[in-house]
């Protein structure tokens, strides 16, 4: 299929050694208004599948061990 | 086909309990999640059973969880979690206990407002304030003698929210205390009275140290209806602080003090604008034609807020 | 997660509300509290615990009717006034009288307050405008409060399941919707007796300057979709080109939140430090103050808190960083800027569909009905003006109870298993193309025309240069679009509301030929006012497969507006002048 991919520097970050993605926690994937988090079938952990963030945060408020960071998006920052 | 339930599924709190039980804390901490979840009263035992757990990070999370319910369980747990070594999971128990309405989680509290750790004292009077429960009025009026001023804070905000006149003297007391937050917080308590005593102490508050007990003084005269001391007012907006002439010029507004009326035109000169708004505002509340000119004047101000308020004013002065 | 399944499931319920974001749960609970035994599904294509434009929270209700503060007559009057005379007075009459009621049920859910020492409300005095600020410190629980409510009450929540159009009986009252699965493609048929669409604003219409399809104004996941629904069904919508277009922190296009730090004193101003709005309120005519400023010499517009004692710039950043945007903190962390020194810069934003803040939307009625029956609209798609979250809370009740009732009279309508069969084609389509053009790309240059050629001042060229660009685009997206995985369909069904939008942003601003509302509908080749022939509303629907607009009069008043008041909303401008 003749699609380019266009690289971009993701605002969302899960820090592997405080998610418990792994254990069965799907909190920052559950609560993202845009669905954009997923948790890898490689590593078990949370993160940014798709690049279209709101910047609004529940993800990083409502991690249970404060795994997650949102940053601003770099064309906004 | 095998088609996806469209409904959520909070699942059965008997089976998720069973993660609780777990050896790896991570699990035990999505277990705790689960339950929550299920917004099922019967996870309450549950979530309590495992309030000393040995791992902090589940501690929290079942402290943060028990906010989510209600009842003299609930608040049972989450008073004992207050005095966790762990600061976190005793922040969040005391923020949890602030979620309580249930008024049967008072009884459980009332013991703790004893406790000889200042931070269970005050998050237990925090919880039990928003119940309003008489009961806890007469503990409340002993901490007022507690040595910890955070504490004593607290006791104050209990008894205002029951608004009891026969706690007049202690509330009065307050707005002596010799820490500022307590004294705040006795002022804004009194608002509620019309009670000659409760209006004088507000009056005296004027006349405090600290210009944020002036501020809320001079905010709370306006709350306390006519037979104020408008003198005290008409003095605070001397005061060195803008914040607590921008409060009186509200209050004497609010009152409709018609004496007041020379001293707010004074105020339409002030160098602030939010000033100058606040008199113009005040003036159109109490609508005498002497303030006329006055107002004419600022109606071309350099500020349009200032400009408007005034206009409005005059319309005041003319309907 | 994320595979496209070939699957179809069918389900019945009493009362379907879509959207779970603010006015959606409170539908959703009225209609269950007052029918238990009915059956209420919410269906949201995120997560209802954290969806929609409050999924943090908000800093407070600016719009509070509070017995000793404020009159539902008072209110009234004052939002037809903002609204330049064009409003329905009984749903805003409506609301004010019962919002009180719904602020002190959102109290015992477990939602705060600010409160004096006493324990009373702590409303916030705006002199000469009435009083309605009731500021909600820890409001970032907001939707954890509603969700348990809904838990308790059991509503049978469906997340995850995007709805995509409405399903029609033969006799054109509402019989159901169709949805498909955000994570899976599986579709969803879904019949009901009655629909209520929360599905908020047209947040994805106008670019943002970034460039950043997702660095909106409004909730990023608001892309318009219930506009484009009722549209299909035959409902009629108003005064769409009264757009939405906000004052917003520049670049971070978050709310500058004036109206929660201005009782604190700070204020907008221009590049001298000095205050230019004059209007008395948030209106089309304040938003043409703010564009001139930006465009003079004096712009650009900065939020000015540095003339502030530090302790009060404390109270507003607590506020302001830790609710409804609380990436706010962060972004001015990244640029050094310290309220305390330096002013905000602040613009304008994209253009965007929302009655919370402006007069369009879906036409309702006081009961939250739309004009198709059996259908019903509440919160920022529907046209109760200047509504914002406390009349989403409460039109959203107003509309759960009324839909309920309905229920109970009617048995299930008709539903055509052709337009069932024609609706999964459309839908599914994209899947099933090989190759093709991204949802992305077609969103991007749709939201870029809108900026080209829709965007105030309108101009009637641009506008239908821009209806012959969205129309190739519309060819490409039914021909061409291609979606890879189930969340890639989710965009392109989103992209499809979004030209819908588009479309219907450009026929109702060429339709008004006036210029009104200040910048919303400001067009340079119909500068003036025109009460003769415009005061109404303009009703946008689709009749036989095309587009139509007409005419509709305002319903006589029912709080008398005297002329000397209705002149205040143009005053404000002559005032600019003098």
């Amino acid at each position: 299929m003749p699609l380019a991919h266009a690289p971009t520097t993701v605002p969302v970050t899960v820090d592997a050694a405080k998610c418990i993605a792994d254990k069965g926690c799907t909190v920052c994937v559950d609560v993202c208004p845009l669905d954009v988090l997923r948790i890898s079938d490689l590593t078990g952990k949370a993160y940014m599948k798709y690049d279209e963030c709101w910047y609004c945060m529940p993800c990083e408020t409502d991690c249970p061990t404060g795994a997650v960071s949102v940053q601003i998006p770099y064309l906004l920052r | 086909m095998a088609v996806t339930d469209p409904f959520e599924e909070f699942g059965d709190v008997a089976e998720l309990a069973l993660g609780l039980t777990d050896p790896d804390p991570a699990v035990r901490r999505v277990a705790v999640l689960s339950l929550a979840e299920t917004a099922d009263p019967d996870a309450v035992p549950h979530l309590a059973g495992i309030a000393a757990d040995p791992d902090a990070g589940v501690r929290r999370q079942v402290a943060e969880a028990l906010g989510g319910f209600d009842g003299p369980a609930v608040a049972s747990a989450l008073a004992g979690a207050l005095a966790d070594p762990d600061r976190d999971v005793a922040r969040a128990a005391a923020e949890s206990l602030t979620e309580l309405k249930d008024p049967a989680a008072g009884a459980p509290l009332l013991p703790f407002v004893r406790h000889a750790d200042a931070f269970v004292r005050a998050a237990s009077l925090r919880g039990l304030r928003n119940l309003r429960l008489d009961t806890s009025l007469g503990p409340a009026v002993a901490a007022l003698g507690d040595p910890e001023p955070a504490v004593r804070a607290e006791a104050v905000g209990v008894i205002a929210y029951l608004k009891r006149e026969e706690a007049l003297p202690s509330l009065i007391g307050s707005t002596r205390d010799p820490d500022a937050d307590v004294r705040r917080a006795g002022v804004g308590a009194l608002a509620f009275s019309r009670h000659g005593h409760a209006v004088d102490a507000i009056a005296d508050a004027l006349g405090d140290a600290d210009w944020s007990v002036r501020e809320i003084a001079a905010e709370a005269l306006g709350r306390t209806g006519p037979g104020v001391r408008s003198a005290a007012l008409l003095d605070a907006l001397g005061d060195s602080y803008w914040q607590v002439r921008q409060k009186a010029l509200r209050s004497l507004g609010k009152l409709k003090e018609r004496s007041a009326v020379s001293a707010i035109l004074a105020a339409l000169d002030d160098e602030r604008p939010a000033l100058r708004k606040e008199a113009a505002a005040a003036l159109g509340e109490i609508a005498d034609p002497a303030a006329r000119s006055g107002l004419t004047a600022v109606a071309n101000d350099s500020d349009p807020d200032v400009r408007k308020t005034a206009r409005w004013a005059l319309e005041q002065l003319s309907a | 997660m994320d595979e496209i399944h070939d699957a179809t499931s069918e389900i019945a319920c009493d009362v379907l509300v879509i959207g779970g974001g603010t006015a959606g749960p409170m539908a959703a609970l009225k209609a269950k509290l007052r029918n238990p035994k009915a059956r209420v599904v919410l269906l949201e294509k995120a997560n209802v615990k954290r969806s929609g434009a409050i999924a943090m929270g908000m800093d407070g209700l600016n719009n509070a009717v509070i017995p000793g503060y404020a009159t539902p007559e008072q209110y009234t009057k004052e939002i037809t006034i903002a609204n330049d005379g064009i409003c329905d007075q009984a749903p805003v009459y409506k609301y004010a009288e019962r919002c009180y009621e719904i602020i002190q049920e959102l109290d015992r859910f477990g939602i705060r307050f600010q409160r004096d020492g006493n324990g009373d409300y702590d409303v916030k005095k705006v002199h000469h405008l009435g009083t309605y600020v009731l500021p909600m410190p820890n409001g970032e629980t907001v939707k954890k409060a509603l969700y348990r409510q809904l838990r308790k009450a059991q509503v049978l929540i469906s997340n995850r399941f995007m709805a995509t159009r409405l399903l029609n009986s033969p006799d054109g009252s509402i019989a159901g919707a169709v949805a498909v699965n955000t994570r899976s493609a599986e579709f969803l048929v879904i019949r009901a007796k009655a629909v209520i669409l929360c599905l908020g604003a047209a947040g994805r219409l106008g670019l943002p300057q970034s460039g950043y399809l997702w660095g909106t104004y409004e909730n990023a996941t608001n892309s318009g979709d219930g506009y484009s629904m009722a549209y299909h069904a035959g409902a009629g919508l108003a005064n769409l080109e009264c757009y939405q277009i906000n004052p917003l922190i520049k670049d971070y296009n978050g709310p500058a939140c004036a109206y929660v730090a201005g009782p604190f004193g700070a204020y907008t101003a221009n590049s001298e430090g000095k205050r230019f709005i004059e209007c008395d309120y948030w209106s089309g005519q304040m938003m043409q103050e703010f564009y001139n400023e930006l465009q003079s010499g004096k712009g650009p517009v900065f939020l000015k808190l540095d003339h502030l004692h530090a302790d009060t710039v404390g109270e507003i950043e607590t506020i302001l960083h830790k609710v409804e945007r609380p990436s706010r903190g962060r972004f001015h962390e990244n640029r050094g800027t310290n309220y305390r020194q330096r002013m905000i810069e602040m613009h304008i934003s994209e253009v965007g569909f929302c009655s919370g803040h402006s007069a369009s939307g879906v036409f309702v009625d006081e009961f939250a009905r739309t004009t198709v029956p059996g259908l019903y609209a509440a919160g920022d798609m529907a046209n109760v003006p200047h509504s914002y979250m406390l009349g989403a809370f409460t039109n959203g009740a107003i509309a759960g109870e009324h839909a309920i009732d309905r229920a109970a009279e009617i048995d299930w309508p008709e539903v055509s298993a052709e337009d069932i069969a024609r609706e999964r084609d459309r839908v599914l389509a994209p899947t099933r193309r090989e190759d093709g053009i991204p949802p992305n790309q077609i969103e991007y240059k749709t939201r870029r025309f809108v900026n080209d050629y829709l965007q105030p001042p309108k101009v009637t060229a641009k506008m239908e240069i821009g209806q012959r660009r969205f129309a190739e685009i519309r060819e490409d997206l039914e021909t061409r679009m291609v979606a890879r995985d189930s969340h890639e369909l989710m965009r392109a069904l989103e992209a499809s509301s979004i030209l819908d939008c588009a479309d219907m942003a450009a026929a109702a601003s060429l339709y008004r030929t006036e210029s009104r509302w200040g910048l919303y509908h400001n067009r340079t080749d119909h500068p003036d006012k025109n009460d003769s022939d415009w005061f109404c509303h303009t009703i946008l629907r689709k009749e036989a497969g095309r587009m139509i607009s007409e005419k509709r009069p305002i319903t006589p008043y029912i709080v008398a507006i005297a002329d000397e008041e209705r002149g205040a909303y143009d005053h404000q401008r002559v005032r600019k002048q003098a």
